[in-house]
């Protein structure tokens, strides 16, 4: 779900519009959260910051308050009424498992995979097959990245 | 008709079925995804964009049955990823067929060719093959020149081996009506069974932010699409779906019409949005707040959605719920070709829009249409 700040151009577009009139929906702000560290301060900041992991398409670090630390791929958060009962779903990058964290167990976040949705815009697919067809190129492709 | 007589029959026996037990809330297609890795990467799909280990990870063929029997829909559709990729596919499939499932097998055909040996022909087995438009706003779409002919070489394989094959178009904003009804000849031509048409939609996880159809300029376009349509050409949608789209229906949203398992597990709250995952069917049911989602609920994420995923599941609904949308459903099946003066003035009227840049790679192949409607006998 995505936060109010990545919301709010869509938001805006619905003060003033009527869904059904809408003739080119508003997409989101897309933010450059790889390599962020947050601060993690307050329990908003808290709930704010694995909000934002929960959307990021890269891996994380999680470190956890006993010192251990979990990398991966943080797939669900489940919001409860206190951070104690508020905890995060994990599936770590070298396991076949999946963690469990609870919010109040976290003492640091790092936005630390390669966020694999930056620069794959449409725009960026548009302008890269005009330069190539300039420069006379056949087969225009983007490939798959390799998975190895 | 555009499906088998038998399929429509379940279909109609399971929803009946589920109003007689009074259960207002239930699903009608599973959505199956095994894995997300693609052999595409095509610039709007939302799909793909995982680290590398997520992208390795697969459902097994035995994770795939349970979820079916937890949901107890009658069809199955398989989206991706590339469910091709998948080492174990031809096992998940014939799984499924033994079940008695109608299964939509959705591809982009990139292997169909190769693998169609691993697959048996049957009434349960149809190959749901993604074209996005004619030749060159397919492999605009799919970032891939070349990729429109290998999937229709994939198509015209699975027809001559007696496969039912059907085909799933996503238009975008600067899509072109005309051209699109250009490729329904071609379709139609090829010898699918059948077509399925949707509009694209700015989910949250899309790349693409900026090239999603707003709800106004979505049915302007399926009007002047489906409006006047040929007698040769066949969808597989629920009618009252399509007259949604052509915005001569108002419907709301099902979102647990389509539930959608993939090795996160029950996507909450429809295939669209992702807001968290439920370890059952049954939890997904019952934690999900359904008020919260559909355009009518003032969620800024569903504003514009017409999707087949939230909406066809509403136009069943909607023709079992009465005896007037049982008529309604067979006059758009038998009879109606939905004529429309203002829709053919729209088509012929129609300017490519400059939100889309599709509209730079060129215009629709206007002359190969009319060869087309010749050979259709339109
Ligand atoms: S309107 Fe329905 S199908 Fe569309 S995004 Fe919202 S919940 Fe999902």
């Amino acid at each position: 779900m995505a936060t109010e700040t990545q919301e709010s151009a869509k938001l805006t577009q619905l003060a003033h519009e009527n869904p059904d009139e809408i003739e080119v929906a508003a997409g989101r702000e897309r933010e450059q959260l790889e390599g962020w560290i947050p601060a993690l301060a307050t329990e908003a900041e808290i709930r704010e910051a694995l909000e934002k992991a929960f959307d990021y398409r890269g891996d994380i670090t999680i470190t956890k308050k006993d010192g251990l630390q979990v990398v991966g791929y943080l797939f669900d958060r489940r919001r409860g009424d206190s951070l104690a009962d508020s905890f995060v779903r994990v599936i770590p990058s070298n396991e076949k498992t999946r963690v469990n964290i609870a919010y109040s167990e976290i003492a640091a976040l790092a936005f630390s995979g390669r966020d694999t949705a930056a620069g794959k815009t449409f725009e960026a697919w548009v302008k890269k097959y005009w330069d190539k067809k300039a420069a006379g190129e056949r087969n225009i492709q983007i490939e798959p990245e390799k998975l190895d | 008709m555009a499906v088998p007589v038998s399929q429509a029959w379940t279909v109609a026996t399971y929803v009946l079925k589920q109003k007689l037990m009074g259960r207002k809330k239930y699903p009608l297609v599973l959505m199956l995804e095994p894995l997300f890795r693609c052999n595409l990467a095509c610039a709007g799909c939302g799909k793909i964009q995982y680290p590398a280990h997520i992208l390795k990870a697969e459902l097994s063929p035995e994770e795939c049955f349970r979820a079916v029997e937890e949901c107890g829909t009658p069809m199955v559709a398989i989206p991706g990823g590339e469910p091709l990729l998948h080492p174990q596919m031809p096992e998940i499939v014939a799984g499924l067929v033994a079940r008695k499932k109608y299964v939509y097998m959705c591809t982009n055909a990139l292997l169909l060719k190769e693998k169609l040996h691993l697959f048996k022909p049957s009434k349960y087995l149809s190959f749901s093959v993604h074209v996005d438009g004619q030749r060159e706003h397919h492999d605009f779409s799919v970032c891939r020149e070349g990729g429109y002919d290998i999937a229709m070489e994939g198509v015209r394989v699975a027809v001559e081996a007696g496969f039912r094959v059907t085909t799933n178009t996503t238009l975008f904003d600067g899509a072109d009506p005309n051209s699109v009804r250009a490729h329904f000849d071609e379709l139609m031509v090829a010898g699918v069974e059948s077509m399925m048409v949707s509009p694209g939609y700015t989910y949250d996880k899309a790349p693409d932010q900026k090239h999603f159809l707003g709800r106004a300029r979505s049915k302007k376009l399926f009007r002047s699409i489906l409006s006047n349509r040929k007698k040769t050409w066949r969808f597989n949608a629920s009618p009252i779906f399509m007259e949604f789209l052509m915005g001569k229906k108002d419907l709301t949203c099902t979102p647990w019409g389509m539930p959608t398992f993939s090795i996160f597990g029950w996507q909450k709250p429809c295939y669209l949005l992702q807001d968290g995952y439920a370890d059952s069917f049954k939890e997904l049911m019952e934690t999900v707040q359904w008020s919260n989602y559909g355009t009518e609920s003032g969620n800024p994420q569903c504003a514009n959605c017409m999707v087949h995923s939230g909406y066809e599941a509403s136009g069943v609904n909607y023709t079992f719920s009465s005896l007037k949308g049982l008529l309604q459903t067979a006059k758009g099946i038998f009879f109606s070709k939905y004529e429309d003066e203002g829709a053919m003035k729209l088509l012929n009227e129609w300017k490519p829009t400059s939100h889309g840049p599709l509209v730079q790679i060129g215009s629709p192949v206007a002359k190969s249409a009319t060869e087309l409607q010749e050979v259709s006998g339109d």
